[in-house]
This record gives structure tokens, C-alpha cells and sequence, in this order.
């Protein structure tokens, strides 16, 4: 996290940041000389583009995982129910409609949640009985389909000179466009998330052995089950509004985790959230450091991201077989 | 009084009706078995008893309670399921799995204790299969797993066990030990309600017969006196006659066996 501060177009050297630091927090030491430009870079613009790593790989490893569990799949990521697919219509809307972040980040996360309901209607008009997880599963993949064709309508009518690169670039993510306030709003239901996922890691144990069995076992299944859903989905669609679409962070933490720390849910949500938010800030600082320009984090992480979970899934014989 | 009943039950899957009024009563303490060919509700009988599915018409009555009226987490401290066939997707180990039934003892917040991991523990031991604790459930033979599914109900702490054919799976071993693992619970006060494919294992154990064709109730009391030739054969189809062994015990014995000039 040091380096990720003192590294940047702007380079401070380790040195100068612990003094600056130390100044700033612990009120030792003397004002560097040139505080202003430091207390800019430094708590303006790179701690909460950091912290915003971190939060959004931490969010998107535990909701990642806890779908993994509550669909009793290793192979579901966060955007199983659309909330992706729908945040990001949710965005190119907000962007196509007008200049406003606030009018962008409202549509993203309302989106995202109107995907989810999409998902749990279309699984409801199936009925409501045997092979419940399939049907929420099918849910998922109609109501992805439907924002992914929604969003290719906005970016077939968005002006292509001025809105559709802005939307291209919003769907590649990026940091780039972090605020100190915004990170503080969303920062608690993020973290609110991650540790009433984590807490209830017992009971996501049990819905692994299927539903009939954890209902036998005195779990309230649905309650459960929607409440991690409930939850998973904030988390999700709130990453989309502060950083656009990150693919991979969700399914390959949970994987690497597992192969960690082993299944279970108690340590696995917490370990997800851990290596989620390390991995990620280590990704994004690649990001804005590796070339001159910004390479646009989704695209990074997929591409870091597929190697690894290419090695991740050799010796994953720990996590699931 | 009733212990654990179902009043005339009714169950369909969408159109397809698979029990028709099906009254039946467990006594505390009892083992019923159920017969019946493959197909037939068995299955659905019990997923009702335990308010796993919820019938069409008739009731479930537990304590003289319907059964609607528990939440789910009381009748799991009185009712405990061993399912036909279990999938535990994820790298848990033997004991993790038992532990799972202690959920409904548990605090939201608290984990496993020291009496939860002595009580699975004993649970595995009890069936013979304390030594496969930390192995990996997924890595289990089918019969291990069964066993391990048994000790999860015990850890349970329910005194009525519902088992959907417990021996399958199991070799001719542990079919026995099971079955005589079943007569001991029932001397300790367990009530049992389980189905099976065998009609001499309901013979051994004794109790209730139930017999159920084409989801309705065919025949059912004391095993000894209900099951003999003439139900078994129009139960399956069937060409058996029933002998009886120097010991007293009824065997089943099929025609064609007889049949056989040296015999």
C-alpha cells in the first residue's frame, strides 16, 4: 500500500511519503517542504483511488464466493443474476442521458438491482419447487441477455463522437474517476456486505449440501438464500458504480481462496475479501504505473487474472473436485 | 394422541398425482418400515413428514401439532433426515459434514464447541467410521458416505429418523450393522421411519409394515403378521414363496430357485 502511494506519474520516493506520513497522522517530524503538492497527491487523489481497490476487490472476491456457495457451483461469478450485465446498462444509460456522475452512478446501481429482480421473476414464473437453483440459475441468464441487448441499444444510438467512447471506456473500468466522497458513501454498504456475508458463513456451509438437506437441518433456506443474494447483489452493483465493469476478481479469488484456506465459509469470505482487495490494488497500480497511459483495469485483471486461474485450477483439488 | 401421523395425504408433482389419501400412524418408539415397488411415493411420503414438500390436501401431525405450525428449526431438533443421496459440492471434510447438524443448537453467531466436535465425533464412531473424520466427504466410497450421513442424523440429537433406504450403498457388512445399529436406537427410545427395498429387513426388525402401491396404502401392521406371500408378490410382481429357517426366521424365496431340480 506504501508503494502504491510513493508510485505514479508523479514519483515520491518512500522516504518523503512515511515523512510526509508521519507529519500528517502522528504530527511528528517537520512539514516537507512541498506539502501542498504531496497533501494533493497523496490523500486527494491516490489513498482513495487505493482504497477503492481495495474495497471493490474485496467486495467482488466475497460476493463472488458467497454465490458460489449459495448456488452450490465453484463455477458461478458475482454476475450469475445480471446485476453486472445490468449495472452496465445502468451506466451507458446514465452516460448517454447526460454529463452528471451522480445521474451515471444511480442508474448503475439501480440497474443492477432491477436485473436481479428480473432474474428472480423469470425464475419464479417457473414455479417454485424442485431444482430451485437451476431455475434461478436460467433466471440469470435470460435477464443478463436482456440488459446485454439493452446496452447494446444505448451504444447504437449513443452520439458516437462524444458519448459511445465514453461508455466503451466505463465498460473497460477504471479508478480513474475516484472521489473522496464518493468512496465514503459507498464504503459502508460495502463493508457492511462483506461482513454480513461473512458472519452468516455457516449457514451458506450448509446450503452446499442442497436444499432439501439444509432445510432439514432447521435452515431457513430462502430466507438465507435471498438475503446472501440480497446482499451480494449490493455489493456487486456498487463496485460497478465506482470502478465500471471488472470481470474475474469474483471468480478467481474465491478459487485461489479455497485452495488456501479450504471451503469453509467462515474463513473463506473473510480470506476472499483479503486477497480480493490485495490483488486488486497490486493490479491497479500496475494499471497506472506499467505505460504512460492508463491501461483500463478490467482488461487487466482478465488478462492477469486467466493465468492465474489456469495455475489456481491445476492444484484446486483442495477446493472442490 | 397421536406421536407422528399423516392425515390422509394427497401429493402431486404439477399433474402427475403420486399419493392419494394416505393415512398413517407412527407410534413412539416404533420402527415402521416402508415397501413398495420403485416409483411409488415412498420417497415423497417422507420429504412430506419432514415438511420438506407440502401436500395438497391432509396434514402432518407431530406432538398433536401440525407440523406447519414448527418452524423448520424445531423439527430439526425433533426430526432427522438421511436423504437417498446427498451432494456436498465443496472440499468438506467427514466431520464438517456432521457438524453441520448441530446448526440448530448453535447461536447465530457461534461456531462448533468442544460438546458439537465430541458429539460428531461419537456420532462416526457409533457407525464404525470414526477413522474417516478428516477425509474428505467428495472422496468417500458411496457406502462411507452413507455412514457418515447416518452419524450426521444421530449428531443431530432428533429422536424420530427418517431414513430414505439407509442400507443402499452399503455392503452386505454394514447392511447388518446398520440394521442392528436401528434395533438398538429403537431400545433407546428413537423412533424410526425408513423405507426399504429388502422385505426380510423389515422381518429382522421387527415393528411396522407399511406397504404402498401406486401411492396409495396397500397393506399395513405388525411386519410378522402383515408381510407374507401373497402381498409381496402382487407388491412387486413377483413369484416368491416365504420358508421358514430352522432359526424361525422368514426367508423369501424365489420360484425359479425352486425350481431347481437340486436345490
Amino acid at each position: 500500500m506504501l508503494i502504491s502511494l510513493s508510485v505514479g506519474r508523479y514519483d515520491i520516493s518512500l522516504g518523503t511519503l512515511i515523512g510526509f506520513l508521519k507529519w500528517k497522522i502522528l504530527g511528528i517530524g517537520v512539514a516537507p517542504s512541498d506539502v501542498d503538492l504531496l497533501s494533493n497527491i497523496i490523500i486527494d487523489i491516490r489513498l482513495p483511488r487505493i482504497i477503492a481497490a481495495i474495497l471493490v476487490g474485496a467486495a467482488l472476491s466475497t460476493a463472488g464466493a458467497a454465490f458460489q456457495a449459495m448456488f452450490v457451483n465453484p463455477l458461478v461469478s458475482p454476475g450469475i443474476l445480471g446485476v453486472l450485465a445490468g449495472a452496465s446498462f445502468g451506466a451507458a444509460l446514465g452516460i448517454m442521458l447526460g454529463d452528471s456522475w451522480i445521474v451515471v452512478q444511480l442508474c448503475a446501481f439501480t440497474f443492477g438491482f432491477a436485473a436481479v429482480i428480473v432474474a428472480l421473476a423469470a425464475a419464479r414464473i417457473y414455479g417454485n419447487t424442485a431444482g430451485k437453483i437451476i431455475l434461478l440459475v436460467l433466471g440469470g441468464v435470460i435477464s443478463s441477455a436482456l440488459f446485454s441487448a439493452l446496452l447494446s441499444v444505448v451504444k447504437f444510438v449513443a452520439d458516437p463522437y462524444n458519448k459511445l467512447p465514453a461508455i466503451v471506456y466505463w465498460l473497460m473500468g477504471s479508478f480513474g474517476a475516484i472521489e473522496k466522497s464518493t468512496i465514503l458513501t459507498v464504503s459502508i454498504p460495502m463493508l457492511i456486505g462483506i461482513i454480513v456475508l461473512s458472519v452468516s458463513g455457516k449457514f451458506l456451509n450448509i446450503l452446499s449440501l442442497g436444499d432439501e438437506e439444509a432445510m432439514a437441518l432447521g435452515i431457513r433456506v430462502s430466507f438465507v438464500r435471498y438475503g446472501a443474494i440480497l446482499m451480494a447483489t449490493m455489493m456487486s452493483a456498487l463496485t460497478v458504480v465506482v470502478a465500471g465493469m471488472i470481470g474475474w476478481i469474483g471468480l478467481i479469488i474465491p478459487h485461489v481462496a479455497r485452495f488456501i484456506v479450504g471451503p469453509d465459509n467462515r474463513i473463506l469470505l473473510p480470506m476472499c475479501a483479503l486477497l480480493g482487495g490485495v490483488f486488486l490494488l497490486i493490479v491497479d497500480t500496475f494499471c497506472r504505473t506499467a505505460m504512460s497511459i492508463e491501461i483500463p483495469i478490467g482488461i487487466a485483471t482478465s488478462l492477469i487474472g486467466i493465468p492465474i486461474f489456469v495455475i489456481a485450477l491445476r492444484g484446486a483439488k483442495k477446493g472442490f473436485s | 394422541m397421536s406421536f407422528y401421523s399423516a392425515k390422509s395425504i394427497s401429493f402431486s408433482y404439477s399433474n402427475k398425482p403420486i399419493l392419494n389419501n394416505v393415512t398413517l400412524d407412527i407410534k413412539e418408539g416404533s420402527i415402521v418400515s416402508l415397501l413398495g415397488p420403485n416409483g411409488t411415493g415412498k420417497s415423497t411420503l417422507m420429504k412430506i413428514f419432514l415438511g420438506l414438500l407440502r401436500p395438497q390436501s391432509g396434514q402432518i401431525i407431530l406432538k398433536n401439532t401440525p407440523l406447519k405450525a414448527y418452524s423448520s428449526k424445531d423439527v430439526s431438533r425433533l426430526v432427522a433426515y438421511v436423504s437417498q443421496s446427498s451432494m456436498v459440492t465443496f472440499a468438506f471434510t467427514a466431520l464438517d459434514v456432521v457438524l453441520m447438524a448441530r446448526v440448530s443448537t448453535q447461536s447465530f453467531f457461534a461456531g462448533a464447541n468442544k460438546r458439537d466436535i465430541d458429539i460428531s465425533i461419537e456420532s462416526l464412531e457409533r457407525l464404525g467410521v470414526g477413522h474417516l473424520a478428516s477425509r474428505v466427504y467428495q472422496t468417500l466410497s458411496g457406502g462411507e458416505k452413507q455412514l457418515v450421513l447416518i452419524a450426521r442424523a444421530l449428531a443431530q440429537e432428533a429422536k424420530i429418523l427418517v431414513m430414505d433406504e439407509p442400507v443402499s450403498g452399503l455392503d452386505y457388512g454394514n447392511q447388518l450393522k446398520l440394521l442392528e445399529i436401528i434395533i438398538e436406537l429403537s431400545s433407546e427410545g428413537y423412533t424410526i421411519l425408513k423405507s426399504t427395498h429388502f422385505p426380510e429387513h423389515a422381518l429382522m426388525l421387527g415393528g411396522d409394515v407399511v406397504a404402498i402401491k401406486e401411492g396409495k396404502v396397500f397393506a399395513s401392521g405388525n411386519s410378522k403378521n402383515t408381510i407374507n406371500e401373497q402381498l409381496i408378490n402382487s407388491l412387486y410382481k413377483t413369484d416368491i414363496c416365504i420358508k421358514q429357517t430352522e432359526c424361525g426366521f422368514p426367508v423369501c424365496i424365489p420360484r425359479f430357485y425352486q425350481n431347481k431340480p437340486t436345490a
